[in-house]
């Protein structure tokens, strides 16, 4: 198998190196991706405020902790669903609701394609967005080093593709840095190259430089812009995927159906994520991020939009992937949570305790995970925080195993024993 | 075959890779110290620099970049700048003229729609929005008809809901609102098709230069920048003279950061001060502040400010002492605002005085004008600015802090805050600050302080050990490599420690190390956008009479400038900058310079008519290619007879290009 492959790809990078890679070949080889199990993280940079997001109204504690910022209690019956992102939140278990900021997960929530688990987070207790983020993005609680969805994608099987590992953004990020190839897809609007001469000759440059960076850097980036194009150029892979949301009458800007153009940048990465996917390109991992919500002032205004983006960008993802998100599972993280009592500037302060949020169409979703440590002072971290209940890598594990089928974890998070599972992925 | 073959001449040509000696030990050639020291001090040489350089003597001229008032600025740089006049501008005058007009433009779409209500009485309003429906009715039964059409059309869906009288009337009221103000927006912005045949409709769209000129040419000339301001970024490139009165209309806030970003280009390019400009990039960097964050009362102050911030806290100290640097950008309003500090105040201060919110969240909406003493604010402490000033600014992350200093420091700083959003310049609120004692770092500040706490803080962090090897570590990885020897990081914390933080002290120190003209150091950082941008219109020996285009394609290389949301600024590193996409748009930037394609960049490849592709290389790079690039240069282009430009666009895109 590692022959035919390896012919594959050598020979189609060997004739672009000739000015003249022919559509068959770059056809071949994206046909050769197949059908893959897609695991989709993304990240929340900047300390994404849990209990904002998912507001855990039932607790007695929230309203007192939060005195301008707690949401309000869900209403009885939910009539406000054309009120935009502001309001009382969408009531989810009797304990627990959504902000309203994430409306467009109300229906994923109910068709049971979301779960979330409270209380996530990392048994390091820094409070850096850099280090944590540097962290968590490569499992190691504390230390440093190549990112964890790079070593779970392990050696690849027969004909792996040249994106199997793809970032939505204009650098890899640690989380998919390692020993794996990985391509950070940016601006894919003017990925090309259009003169065939100069294009063989960079190609050859990078292709022989000693420069051991630059080399990897050209090869990815040559391989993917191929890809990419070969693929731009097959409109049958294009076409728009059957979605699992009915089409109202008005179309989708009065019928209140999530659109990418509401998702923002997120959504214009997720778009072309589910381009690739459903051109069966072979994407095993994915990698967005969403920046800004280091809320340390006004979070009530700007927590609302951010969130209304962010369940846009996803929920307009699932329902352009339709069937095929049986083959993805979308799992989302931020580097810790906020100060469980709001500050003294309408906002919230560095904390521990965060969430996480796994979307899938094999996910056993509409459920709360994870144990709830409650908001009394001396049930929090260092008296202020909201303890942790579930090591991030638990739920990371259970993905990593259920979707992607790795059952030996220990070189992704090495020394970590996920113990039980918590159930997130229906068997 | 010829894979074969130049795998083969690899070899042979790096014989010794692998070898054991410690390239930081390695010495430079002459020639290379040279090269080494332009790629280093300078956006990247031009074509005569090297042998300028030698000429002046290659220690006399650093001597000289590391005191540039005393260099002769470039009158070509000047009369660029002179176009951008915010430049010049006090911020009093900046923050007038550049602000948007609060009644009309695109701050009319978030007005808020409850305006109404909330200029209501109190006791009135608590009716309309929290009381029974029999009382709403009552209220609104009495009011006059016009202030009751334009209180209900602000009346939340739920609240007309229950309010059968007048839910109807509610419904249509709002509408007519919302059609008045799409109606007035449209006469004051008004979309494309109002301006234009819908024949040149397709012509604008295609982007095409000719038939855009033409079509602008045609117009109105009072109707020309509106229509250029609705041009996408590439198509404005062509129409400099219309661009920034558009600008003006619509945004004119973003016509300040513009002038920034377009000055920052230009200097890049042409400024004589060549090692001030490559300075004033990494300390912006290092004290990064984000034009684009909304604050909540001063929706995009930001960008009025940030001109002025580097100016006049960053620019001026950036070769002086730390601590002054680092008071200048804890004092500016950019900062204040940008790590929230403006508001932060002792938990028990009051909500009163000048300084106090007038908006916020009211009845869920945001940004509603707070009438005094309704609801409590700012009312207490804000940890971003204390936290990020260790971690970021002077102790760095590992520094040896804890929460407790975080605290601390923040405590020491309430009260240093902003006069107003209208006149942005720092004050100290008394009210606002905690005057009890504090601990920081071990250091005992004693209770009753005042502002003296914010100066006592800066005092202790700056000259704190770990903040003199923070700040060393962060200079020798940009300067030297990505990974710059410990030594050399020793010895120049030593003397930041000896001369109470004299940056000029501590960057002479590196630049005299032999580990800064070693082999280690060779080629080892590779470029930011802004400096691949830079150094290849320098390279060219090209002219940049406009910006606007490169500073997009910067941008779209992965670094928009001003506008890192994260307070760490882009990380120092290689892997910052080589996703595959931005790799690609790297290696187009190059060929379209060569290639003269890229508007307000004009180069003249003609002085390289009759030189070898070898020494064409070697003009660009201020080197020798390698071998490889050599190799496939001349594969590639065997049998050709390609034109200079042709062989420039490849070197400028070349791996060797890449890295400074």
């Amino acid at each position: 198998m590692a022959t035919r492959r390896f012919f594959l790809r050598g020979s189609a990078i060997a004739m672009a190196g000739m000015g003249q890679a022919p559509m068959w070949l770059a056809r071949a080889a994206a046909s050769e991706g197949r059908k893959r199990k897609t695991l989709v993280a993304i990240f929340m940079r900047g300390a994404a405020d849990g209990l904002n997001i998912v507001a855990p109204f039932g607790d007695r504690r929230y309203r007192d902790v939060r005195p301008t910022l707690a949401l309000q209690a869900p209403l009885a019956r939910d009539e406000n669903s054309n009120n935009g992102p502001f309001g009382p939140v969408i009531d989810l278990d009797g304990k627990f609701g959504l902000h309203a900021g994430l409306r467009p997960f109300k229906e994923l929530w109910d068709r049971k394609q979301l779960a979330i688990v409270e209380a996530t987070g990392s048994p390091d207790p820094s409070r850096s967005h850099f280090d944590a983020q540097d962290y968590m993005e490569s499992g190691t609680p504390g230390k440093t080093g190549s990112g964890w969805l790079n070593r779970a994608l392990g050696d690849p099987v027969g004909d792996a593709s040249p994106l199997r590992a793809v970032a939505l953004s204009s650098r890899v990020p640690r989380t998919l840095r390692g020993e794996h190839e990985a391509v950070a897809l940016g601006n894919v609007q003017d990925f090309n190259i259009t003169d065939h001469e100069r294009l063989s000759i960079l190609r050859n440059m990078y292709t022989l430089t000693p420069d051991a960076t630059m080399r990897r850097t050209g090869k990815d980036a040559f391989e993917a812009m191929q890809m990419l194009q070969g693929m731009a150029k097959d409109p049958a892979r294009n076409g728009p995927g059957p979605g699992p949301f009915p089409q109202g009458p008005g179309g989708p800007s009065q019928n209140n159906r999530p659109s990418y153009p509401m998702g923002g940048q997120l959504g214009r990465n997720l778009q072309e994520l589910a381009r690739l996917i459903k051109s069966d390109a072979g994407v095993e991992a994915a990698f967005a991020e969403v920046d800004g919500w280091d809320h340390h002032q006004n979070e009530n205004t700007q927590l609302p939009i951010l969130l209304n983006q962010f369940s846009n960008a996803i929920a307009a993802f699932c329902q352009d992937l339709g069937d095929r998100m049986a083959d993805v599972v979308i799992v989302t993280m931020s580097e810790f949570g906020r100060t469980v009592e709001e500050n003294g500037t309408g906002g919230t302060d560095h904390g521990h305790g965060s969430l996480m949020m796994v979307l899938g169409g094999a996910v056993q979703g509409g459920k709360i995970y994870g144990e709830w440590p409650g908001l009394e002072k001396e049930q929090l971290f260092e008296g202020r925080d909201l303890a942790v209940t579930t090591d991030f890598r638990v739920v990371l594990s259970e993905l990593l195993r259920g979707h992607l089928g790795r059952n030996d974890l220990s070189a992704v998070f090495p020394g970590f024993k996920p113990g039980t599972s918590l159930g997130l992925l229906r068997s | 075959m010829k894979r074969v073959y130049s795998i083969a001449l690899a070899v042979m040509v790096y014989p010794h890779s692998g070898h054991a000696a410690d390239p930081f030990e390695q010495k430079l050639s002459p020639e290379r110290q040279i090269s080494q020291a332009l790629n280093r001090l300078t956006f990247g040489p031009r074509p005569d620099d090297i042998e300028e350089v030698r000429r002046s003597g290659l220690s006399k001229w650093m001597e000289k970049q590391l005191r540039p008032n005393q260099i002769v600025e470039n009158p070509v740089l000047e009369q660029r700048l002179q176009r951008l006049e915010s430049l010049s501008m006090p911020v009093s005058d900046v923050v007038s003229k550049y602000s948007p007009d609060p009644n009309m433009g695109m701050m009319m779409t978030i007005e808020n729609p409850m305006a109404a209500i909330n200029k209501l009485p109190q006791n009135v309003r608590i009716k309309v929005i929290n009381g029974t429906a029999e009382e709403r009715t009552a209220v609104l039964d009495a009011m006059d008809p016009e202030l009751r059409t334009k209180v209900l059309a602000g009346l939340p869906d739920n609240v007309a809901e229950y309010t059968p009288k007048y839910k109807d009337e509610a419904v249509k009221a709002r509408k007519a609102m919302q059609e008045e103000r799409s109606a007035l927006l449209r006469k004051r912005n008004p979309p494309l098709q109002d301006l234009l045949r819908p024949e040149d409709m397709a012509a604008v769209r295609s982007g095409d230069k000719d038939r855009l000129m033409a079509i602008i040419e045609r117009l109105d000339p009072t109707k020309r920048p509106d229509v250029v301001a609705m041009l996408p970024p590439k198509s404005q490139a062509f129409f400099p003279e219309y661009r920034r009165e558009a600008q003006m209309r619509r945004t004119p806030q973003l016509a300040v950061s513009q002038d920034l970003k377009e000055a920052r280009m230009y200097r890049a390019v042409y400024s004589n001060r060549q090692l001030e400009e490559v300075l004033v990039d990494y300390w912006f960097n290092h004290f990064n502040v984000d034009a684009t964050k909304n604050v909540a009362m001063t929706v995009n102050l930001g960008h009025v400010l940030i001109g002025s911030y580097e100016r006049d806290a960053i620019r001026p100290r950036v070769l002086g002492h730390f601590k002054d640097l680092l008071l200048a950008t804890a004092r500016h309003p950019a900062m204040l605002y940008y790590l929230d500090n403006w508001e932060s105040a002792a938990p028990d201060s009051f909500n009163v005085g000048p300084f106090a919110p007038r908006r916020g969240v009211l009845n869920g909406v945001p940004n509603s004008i707070i009438p005094n003493g309704l609801q409590r604010l700012a009312h207490g402490l804000n940890e971003n600015y204390g936290r990020e000033v260790m971690e970021l600014h002077t102790l760095g992350v590992k520094g040896g802090y804890t929460q407790a200093d975080v605290i601390a420091v923040a405590r020491c700083f309430t009260g240093w805050t902003v006069r107003s959003p209208e006149n942005p310049e720092f004050v100290f609120a008394p009210f606002m600050h905690d005057f009890g004692e504090k601990t920081l770092l071990g250091h005992k500040i004693a209770a009753g302080g005042g502002e003296q706490d914010g100066l006592q803080a800066i005092d202790i962090l700056a000259h704190h050990p770990s903040t003199a090897k923070f700040i060393s570590l962060g200079l020798a990885r940009h300067f030297v490599a990505e990974h710059p020897p410990q030594a050399l990081v020793d010895r120049m914390a030593q003397t930041f420690m000896k001369t109470d933080g004299d940056l000029r002290a501590v960057m002479e120190t590196m630049f005299r190390s032999p580990e800064f003209f070693s082999e280690g150091a060779w080629d080892a950082r590779v470029k930011s956008p802004l400096e691949m941008a830079a150094s290849t219109i320098r390279a060219m020996g090209g002219e940049l009479t406009d910006a606007w285009s490169t500073v997009q394609r910067v941008a779209e290389m992965g670094q928009p400038l001003y506008a890192k949301i994260e307070p760490t600024g882009y990380p120092d590193v290689a892997e910052t900058w080589l996703g595959a996409t931005a790799a690609i748009a790297r290696m187009n930037f190059a060929a379209a310079v060569a290639a003269g394609e890229v508007p307000g960049v004009s180069v003249d490849a003609s002085r390289w008519q009759g030189l070898d592709q070898a020494s064409i290389a070697r003009s660009l790079l201020g080197h020798e290619a390698s071998p490889q690039t050599l190799e496939a240069l001349a594969t590639g282009l065997a049998g050709k007879n390609p034109s200079p430009a042709v062989v420039a666009s490849l070197v400028l895109g070349s791996p060797d290009f890449e890295r400074r």
